[in-house]
């Protein structure tokens, strides 16, 4: 079997030199020792599983709600114990530092006034919600389930990319692909002490009930989806399944007294707990979008009442914000009186005239996002751009320069992947998933998403993009 | 249960039901005609024909050559047509969205094997057998699968609210459906024979009692005798043939009786009640004189009741 490591970035399973590094050799010695045509036998089989599981993502754009597998490739991504220990560490420190943050700036506004964050930058978000100011959730959690975003430099090092503090997704890929691979290549789990996740929902179901109002009364759970044709429908249903919750969508609930009912059968039924997957805007018309089909009339006054729970919080996207996270080492300093352990993507914020300025003479080696949007869109890719693309978005960039954040492209690290019958080198990233319930907790590993295109830096399920299993291994092995 | 949970089971229940229904008239529909085609070619096509009263709002959208066999419009537009309202792919893609919009109420399993089913079909769709050994072939594999299905169902749910709004679906189109066959058979078959026209009667009453999934039954309670006057009172009184009348309105008054706990005076429940009594206390002895009415009457209060479950359970 051939193998081509990545000459570029890092490679996550050969060093420099080409040799595999210590943790992949039992891996790469097992996977030599299977042809050709039983590989491909099994990888037959997991994409027959997929598909007749319905394991599905929705594609927006194309012919109305066409179904699509994410594809799985299933040479597992291995983190060293003690590298995860780093990271885990780090993310525990984030995830608080982010929820002291949304909670000043709802409460006291305490960073502003300090200078740490420029108070019109917070403030002018549309994530940032006036109306719940002062509106402080229990025990101060408001992302009881966090999404980060983590990728590897040329050095090896684990960087944070981004926070997703609002819906984040992909928890049931992570659960569904260890599903798959102890399936398929049973084998691979002989020789690594691969740390379980599969207890996940029920951890995510003990985090989501202590956001109970009337706590120990045998609590009503649900998960609230747009529908069936949201692109995360299957995980949306796979959640609720997983933890015994009742999956509704907007219609099925209703407001009556600031309480929240779900229409059954027999009535009406009280609602404790509510695991929304909608956006904010979504969640209310009353308090929100007025147009919004989705939401449930009357929520947001039910929440202030504090006859709901919601997860997350609304208004906690204020902290995932682009240009919020280039002051995330200056907060975590602030709050905690600690250093980040986990470092970050130096990024130039277009709110500060200095940054701008720089960011505007050198946007052919910059990748450009604006603050508002996720999943790549509006995105500049400088060192891939045309003179033409540049000069386009410069434009823009000019009309509004605070609606943009800046960073130097980081060279992904990479990692075999079994693509036109070889293992080669393709760019990945990593999703760990992190829950705040009695504390914060993080699930080993996440979802290791794959560019599967050669050369490609775009890991998107939409746009190409596949994933691995990850393996953190137990403490004390190997 | 969630109102939009409850009324998505349902109707998978009755997609599913009708799917089988659909898969099962079109097998035994064909034997018949092919039996019946060097006798009397009229009624070979009477009996393709008949699906059109069966199913009213079916349509025969495909073309087909000017010259093929009659069989294979009939076996198209019913099997692999998706725009067929009343067709295999509508009936199977309906019961499949419905079931995957509350996977979450159903089994691993039920969705599993629902999916398998339904991609099998798909592929039938975008290339539809080309003949008629082609098409049996296929529909058979269908039939085996809807089984799997109804398997799944009967070994992995909980007998909980879900289930019984599944089987209430499964029950109130298997009755509807059985009085539209009914409507759409007996009259040619109660019309007194033509001299001449003799061979082909046993025939359609088999035929008939096969189209209802009780030939074997029939013939182990009363051998062969394929009599209007034995036959009619079974299809509609029997206790025991899942697809008689009487059996049909007991079930579904059963699985109603269950969800409302038994004490509740709701209108889908009056109505069921008094639907079974008259068919549990009909006199078997004279019912072609008037089973026509009877079956007009049967199909207009199954409509009725399944209004008053919309209106009790699902728009709540």
């Amino acid at each position: 079997m051939k193998w081509v490591p990545e000459t570029k970035g890092f490679d996550e399973a050969f060093d420099g030199a080409g040799a595999p590094r210590r943790h992949y050799r039992a891996l790469i010695s097992l996977l030599e020792s299977f042809t050709q045509s039983d590989i491909e036998r099994r990888e037959r089989l997991q994409k027959l599983s997929l598909i007749d599981q319905g394991v599905t993502f929705t594609v927006y754009g194309e012919k109305e709600g066409v179904e699509r597998i994410f594809p799985f490739d299933f040479v597992p991504r291995i983190i060293p114990a003690g590298e995860w220990r780093r990271v885990e560490a780090g993310l525990v420190q984030r995830v608080t530092a982010l929820n002291l943050f949304i909670a000043d700036v709802y409460g006291e506004q305490k960073c502003l006034k300090d200078g740490i964050i420029p108070a019109e930058l917070v403030l002018s978000r549309k994530e940032y919600k006036r109306v719940l100011r002062h509106l402080l959730p229990s025990r101060g959690v408001y992302t009881h389930v966090v999404g980060t975003d983590i990728i590897r430099n040329d050095r090896g090092d684990y960087l944070v990319l981004e926070d997703n503090c609002r819906v984040p997704s992909g928890v049931s890929y992570v659960l569904e692909n260890r599903n798959l691979l102890h399936r398929v290549f049973p084998e691979l789990f002989t020789q690594y002490p691969v740390r379980p996740i599969k207890d996940y929902p029920l951890l995510l179901r003990d985090t989501l009930l202590r956001a109970a109002p009337r706590p120990g009364d045998n609590p009503t759970l649900v998960v609230l989806s747009p529908g069936v044709y949201n692109s995360a429908f299957f995980e949306h249903s796979f959640l609720a399944r997983e933890m015994g919750a009742v999956l509704v969508e907007g219609r099925d609930l209703i407001v009556e007294d600031n309480h929240v009912f779900m229409r059954t059968t027999r009535g009406r039924q009280r609602v404790d707990v509510i695991y929304r997957r909608v956006d904010d805007d979504f969640l209310d018309p009353l308090a929100f979008r007025r147009d919004s089909l989705l939401g449930v009339p009357g929520l947001i006054n039910a929440y202030r009442e504090g006859n709901i729970g919601l997860a997350n919080a609304p208004g906690a996207g204020v902290a995932d914000d682009k240009a919020v996270y280039a002051f995330m080492p200056q907060l975590i300093r602030y709050y905690l009186g600690e250093d980040a352990l986990l470092p970050q993507v130096e990024t130039y914020v277009g709110f500060r005239p200095d940054d701008f300025a720089y960011m505007r003479d050198n946007l052919g080696t910059l990748v450009v996002k604006t603050t508002g949007d996720s999943g790549g869109y509006g995105m500049l890719m400088g060192p891939f751009a045309s003179k033409k693309e540049i000069d386009a978005y410069a434009a823009q960039m000019r009309k509004n320069p605070s609606g943009y954040v800046a960073q130097p492209l980081v060279e992904l690290s990479a990692h075999p992947t079994y693509v036109d019958g070889a293992f080669n080198a393709r760019r990945i990233d990593l999703r760990p998933f992190i829950l705040y319930g009695d504390r914060v907790r993080v699930l080993p590993g996440g979802l290791t998403r794959v560019a599967l295109r050669e050369g490609s830096y775009v890991v998107n399920s939409s746009q190409g993009g596949g994933s691995k299993d990850t393996w953190v291994i137990a403490e004390r092995s190997l | 249960m969630l109102s939009r949970v409850a009324d998505a089971l349902y109707w998978m229940g009755r997609y599913v039901e009708r799917a089988e229904n659909i898969t099962r008239l079109l097998l035994v529909t064909d034997d018949f005609a092919t039996e019946a085609m060097g006798l009397d070619e009229d009624l070979a096509h009477a009996a393709w024909k008949d699906l059109l009263a069966i199913f009213p709002a079916a349509q025969l959208t495909r073309e087909t050559p000017p010259y093929a066999p009659i069989a294979l419009p009939y076996l198209l537009a019913f099997f692999a047509d998706a725009r067929n309202p009343y067709s295999v792919s509508f009936s199977l893609r309906r019961a499949r969205e419905n079931a995957r919009a509350v996977r979450e109420a159903l089994t691993l399993e039920v969705f599993v094997v629902m999916n398998e089913t339904f991609l099998a079909l798909e592929k039938w769709e975008k290339k539809p057998p080309a003949d008629g050994p082609g098409l049996r072939d296929a529909l058979t594999s269908m039939h085996r699968g809807l089984f799997s299905v109804v398997g799944a169902i009967d070994h992995t749910l909980p007998r909980d609210e879900g289930w019984l709004f599944l089987q209430l679906g499964e029950s109130l189109e298997r009755l509807y459906r059985t009085a539209y066959v009914l409507r759409a058979k007996l009259p040619g078959l109660l019309e007194p024979p033509a001299a001449g026209e003799l061979p082909l009667q046993p025939a359609q009453w088999r035929t008939l009692l096969r189209g209802l999934a009780s030939l074997e039954h029939f013939r182990k309670v009363y051998g062969t005798r394929l009599e209007p006057e034995i036959v009619v009172p079974f299809l509609l009184f029997d206790p025991q043939a899942p697809r008689s009348l009487r059996y049909g309105a007991d079930a579904v008054a059963r699985c109603l009786a269950e969800i409302t706990g038994g004490g509740d005076a709701a209108l889908a429940a009056r109505l069921t009640g008094r639907l079974a009594a008259e068919l549990r206390y009909a006199d078997p002895k004279r019912p072609d004189a008037d089973s026509s009415g009877l079956l007009d009457r049967v199909a207009d209060e199954v409509a009725k009741i399944h209004d008053a479950l919309e209106a009790r359970f699902f728009v709540t």
